[in-house]
């Protein structure tokens, strides 16, 4: 059984996952180049095609994304949601406020 | 080059008094049956406070999910080599079981829950990529006189008519364990169908009956209220959907508990403190293992969540089980 363990380990390393990227999925690739045309620093860009199924945890609605601040809006509530490194952080307790004048207020105390 | 080894020996030695109780504790209670549901989930309610346990401590419930944060961000970098260590690779089997037992075809959505550094999502990927390839090449093979354009032709629409491209989205609390799948994704080269999402599992950021499978490997131990996690895993599966979850358990046979639990209180925090450096987080893990519900009991809190056809399969001898079951 070890043998066969340890053949795996080895295969697995070696060969890794062959076949996964000639998945065709143009469509897909070409909407993430176009968000990173946007804002081409460090950060990896947002895939916008998360917005099908991402919705606000505390109210299950359809968030709108801000290229601007980087972030995903629940409007009704009035939160925003922080994307680092292209992937959104979708704590509730982590989310900013924001008021009603438009101005931000700091980000809620969370651990 | 003393001085660590003698920390070393003198915390082994003290992990060890504190480990000659529990053991036994732990074999013989689960012999006579002693952890109902109310002594593992919640402690006693003092002055309105809920308590909880973390590993066998018992603290707040509202410190837990943070605690949990911070051994997983402690052990991110080194969480994929500790894994092969601890389990001496036998752990890369139990998620080869998991897709056998998935079995997910070409066009199905997965979530991928506690997913952190993404090997359940991977697998899934590489699986559904490899049963493709298997339906062009019966594809190809059922027409009877293939020219090359006929097979050409095939290959063309095979494209066209895939109805869904399947997804594979990782939603975990921590940031670090999914910066680091991601580093690891980057690195082999899987790209398209992979999504990452920070999330909790007891309040999910996705609409109702969105996916075909829920899979939370490794990962509903260290969620605070199980049954929030469960009843959302039933809220985000379409109906048809199905929920697995792979996860430490009840070691049936006694001899083997012995050892298994002798191997995870003497080594696997030692090997924590030598590779990770952190005996602290690992000696969690171990712990965190001995309070989860055993196979019935937790295939009963999934019946209570609203799923259908509960069942469990048990992996090297009970040291793992996979508990599957649909929302209908």
């Amino acid at each position: 059984m070890f043998g066969r363990v340890f053949g795996r380990l080895l295969t697995e390393t070696v060969r890794g996952p062959s076949g996964v990227k000639h998945a065709p999925l143009a469509q897909r690739a070409a909407s993430a180049r176009g968000v990173s045309d946007l804002k081409d620093e460090a950060q990896p860009p947002f895939d916008t095609s998360l917005l099908h199924f991402l919705v606000c945890p505390l109210s299950k609605k359809p968030l709108r994304y801000e290229a601007n601040t980087n972030e995903l809006i629940n409007d009704e509530l009035g939160i925003a949601y922080s994307i680092s490194n292209g992937i959104p952080n979708m704590i509730p307790q982590e989310a900013r406020l924001l008021q009603k004048d438009g101005d931000t207020s700091a980000p809620p105390t969370h651990q | 080059m003393a001085a660590p080894t003698r920390l070393l020996l003198r915390r082994v030695i003290r992990l060890s008094h504190r480990c000659n109780n529990v053991p036994a504790a732990g074999v013989s209670a689960r012999s006579r049956c002693c952890w109902g549901p109310s002594t593992c989930r919640c402690f006693s309610d003092v002055a309105g406070d809920r308590s909880t346990h973390f590993g066998f401590e018992t603290v707040p419930e509202t410190e837990k999910a943070e605690r949990v944060y911070k051994v997983f961000k402690n052990v991110a970098q080194k969480y994929d080599t500790m894994n092969d260590v601890m389990s001496l690779g036998i752990h890369r089997l139990w998620k080869d079981m998991l897709l056998h037992v998935m079995h997910p075809q070409p066009g199905a959505q997965l979530l991928d829950v506690a997913g952190g550094t993404g090997d359940i999502s991977f697998r899934f990927l590489e699986y559904v990529h490899s049963q493709q390839e298997r339906q062009k090449r019966r594809m190809a093979r059922s027409v009877q006189t293939p020219s090359s354009q006929d097979i050409s032709n095939n290959y063309s629409t095979e494209h066209e008519d895939t109805p869904q491209e399947s997804r594979a989205v990782v939603c975990d609390i921590n940031k670090e364990m999914l910066n680091v799948g991601r580093k690891r994704a980057d690195s082999m080269g899987i790209s398209a169908g992979l999504s990452w999402v920070v999330g909790n599992a007891e309040e999910l950021p996705f609409d109702d009956d969105q996916f075909d499978i829920y899979t939370i490997a490794f990962g509903i131990r260290n969620v605070t209220h199980i049954d929030q996690a469960l009843q959302e895993a039933l809220r985000v599966l379409k109906p048809g959907g199905r929920f697995m979850c792979l996860e430490f358990s009840k070691v049936t046979n006694p001899v083997l508990a012995r050892m298994y639990d002798t191997y995870s209180f003497q080594m696997i925090p030692v090997l924590g403190e030598v590779i990770a450096g952190d005996w602290k987080s690992y000696q969690y893990l171990v712990e965190s293992i001995r309070k989860f519900p055993e196979q019935e009991e937790f295939k009963h809190m999934i019946e209570d969540a609203g799923f259908y056809c509960v069942k469990y399969h048990n992996f090297t001898g009970g040291v793992v089980a996979l508990h599957s079951g649909f929302k209908l």
